[in-house]
């Protein structure tokens, strides 16, 4: 083993021994830092879902143009054409009258009967249009929708399903305060963890002076207590997950059911590389509050 | 009696101290903590390698003052220390801590960590230099077996008497078999026999090839010594003795 093997075993025996002496305050490092992760962890995971779910419904994200009657034939394609260059537009599909009257015969089924005693069709032509991947927001849908309404022709306009709109702009919105939370949430971690480490090198200033007198160089002196920091900062990660994997399951048979029918698949927890991601998250949290404390105007 | 006189910049003179490889040479070092008081005025002074050095002078005079200059813990306020080869007032902080693990230093309150075992308050000047654990532990065990404090490794220093404990911090100071060791009361609160033992422990350090300095105001100390005394007052060097019936 290298000299520098035998210093990091030091230093981690002296993090630990730190942690040890301080048990109050490392506790309320670790818990700050777990509820912060809780947090922006439960957001992500809302967030994850949600659009999981989008994914599934994308198909939806179209405009539907309802054309006005005399629009058929030559003046149909036409149309179809000019919707077509719309920038954000990816296909447009013309639907006919008849093929309208075609697809509410098929879906209707049986109860179809009652149609033909209608000797004019009451549904419009229309066209179908799905937008592109990057225009699949409400801000998206709203600009082609807007485009669209412009061009003589058309009466109406359906934006696919309603909901898909309020779900894209439900998924804007928890994002948002997610990202929010977490940052404010971050920033408030930082400082208690900070305080904690700069706690625990007030309490053992005797030891760091002694060891700066007998030679020891100031990354020796400070690397235990990154260290420390980070490994607070793991903890907090680690419990985190726990937490949040026990209100997963507790949650989640609440609706489990509903959601399966709906989307056709059950909401998933982190996968293995996220929950990684969760822990080193904090271990990062911990290791920037213990550099925060360390910087500074403090010497060794 | 020792014959006083005056050794301003390194004049040679002492047997053991040929001019040029000194292992602490001052070149007109002043020390001013506040502005217009002086701890130290335009000091010069050479120290060869194994040289035996007291330092003595009233309370105030800046014996402290000229250690903490020679081990990096100040700078001068003017003037050049060359220390080992290096010259402390244009030393870049990360060159301290290396300079400091060839320094070995007896503090006057010890500076001992209460909540660390003898052993491991010893261990911490060579884990600072990434010792293997095993050398560490035997370096350790050899020192303390010397000061014949093996038996209290496991304890802590505030369970040990005050003659235990100045015995501890020179066993750390020790320890890593340092190029300089700077003592500064080491004998401040031991009755008369401990304080020759502990005396003997320094002195013997010297004849290793360690340069010693010893500050104190002990002159029963320096008179039973016979070796070099450097007196300091108000700050300025007033006699610099060389050793004229060397005991050892
Ligand atoms: N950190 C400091 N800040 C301000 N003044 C200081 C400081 N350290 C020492 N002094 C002053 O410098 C002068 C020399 O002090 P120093 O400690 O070097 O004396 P000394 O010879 O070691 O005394 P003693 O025998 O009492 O230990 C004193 O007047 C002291 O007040
Ligand atoms: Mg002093």
């Amino acid at each position: 083993m290298t000299r520098t093997t035998y210093k990091w075993l030091l230093f981690v025996r002296t993090a630990i021994r730190g942690i040890a002496s301080s048990p109050v305050t490392s506790g309320i490092s670790v818990v700050t830092i777990g509820v912060t992760l809780v947090l922006v962890g439960a957001f992500a995971l809302l967030l994850q879902n949600m659009e999981e779910l989008l994914d599934q419904f994308g198909d939806d994200l179209r405009v539907t143009a309802y054309l006005e009657s005399e629009v058929s034939g030559e003046a149909l394609r036409g149309l179809e054409q000019r919707v077509r260059e719309i920038p954000g537009v990816e296909d447009v599909e013309a639907v006919s009258q008849d093929e309208a009257l075609e697809r509410f015969r098929a879906s209707v089924g049986s109860g179809s009967a009652l149609l033909d005693g209608l000797d004019i069709n009451p549904l419009p032509a229309s066209l179908e249009i799905s937008l592109s991947e990057d225009q699949r927001s409400a801000e998206g849908m709203e600009a082609v929708a807007k485009a669209i309404e412009g061009l003589a022709g058309v009466e109406s306009l359906s934006s696919g399903r309603d909901w898909v709109e309020g779900y894209l702009r439900a998924v804007a919105l928890v994002r948002g305060v997610g990202v929010g939370l977490g940052v404010i949430l971050a920033l408030a971690t930082l400082l208690i963890v900070a305080n904690t480490i700069r706690l625990g090198v007030f309490a053992r200033r005797d030891e760091l002076e002694i060891l700066s007198l007998v030679g020891a160089s100031r990354p020796f002196v400070q690397t235990p207590f990154l260290l420390e920091g980070l490994l607070q900062g793991a903890a907090g990660g680690a419990l985190a997950l726990a937490l949040l994997f026990a209100l997963f399951r507790l949650v989640l048979p609440g609706f489990e059911f509903g959601l399966e029918l709906l989307v056709g698949s059950a909401p998933r927890f982190f996968s293995p590389g996220e929950a990684l991601i969760v822990v080193v998250g904090g271990a990062g949290l911990g290791l920037f509050g213990s550099a925060a404390a360390l910087s500074g105007d403090w010497r060794p | 009696m020792s014959r006083p006189r005056f050794r301003l910049r390194g004049g040679g003179g002492a047997v053991n101290a040929p001019r040029g490889d000194g292992a602490i040479r001052m070149f007109h070092v002043s020390k001013s903590y506040l502005a217009g008081s002086f701890a130290l005025r335009d000091v010069s002074i050479e120290l060869a390698k194994g040289e035996f050095v007291f330092l003595t002078g009233p309370s105030g005079a800046g014996k402290t003052s000229l250690l903490k200059l020679i081990f990096g813990a100040e700078r001068p306020s003017e003037g050049q220390i060359v220390v080992l080869g290096r010259n402390i007032a244009r030393l870049g902080e990360s060159a301290v801590p290396p300079l400091r693990r060839r320094i070995g230093v007896v503090f006057q309150d010890f500076k001992l960590l209460p909540r660390r075992t003898v052993e491991e308050n010893v261990a911490l000047a060579l884990q600072v230099t990434g010792t293997p654990p095993r050398e560490t532990r035997a370096r350790v065990f050899a020192i303390l077996k010397q000061l014949g404090l093996q038996h209290r490794r496991y304890h802590h220093p505030l369970s040990l008497s005050g003659g235990e404990q100045q015995r501890v911090a020179i066993a750390r100071a020790l320890v890593n078999e340092p190029e300089i060791l700077l003592a500064d009361e080491p004998t401040g609160n031991l009755d008369p026999e401990l304080t020759l033992e502990i005396m003997d422990l320094i002195a013997s350090a010297a004849l290793r090839g360690t340069t010693v300095v010893v500050a104190t105001h002990e002159l029963e100390i320096v008179r039973r010594y016979g070796k070099r005394a450097v007196r300091l007052e108000g700050g300025q060097i007033v006699e610099d003795t060389q050793p004229s019936m060397p005991r050892s």
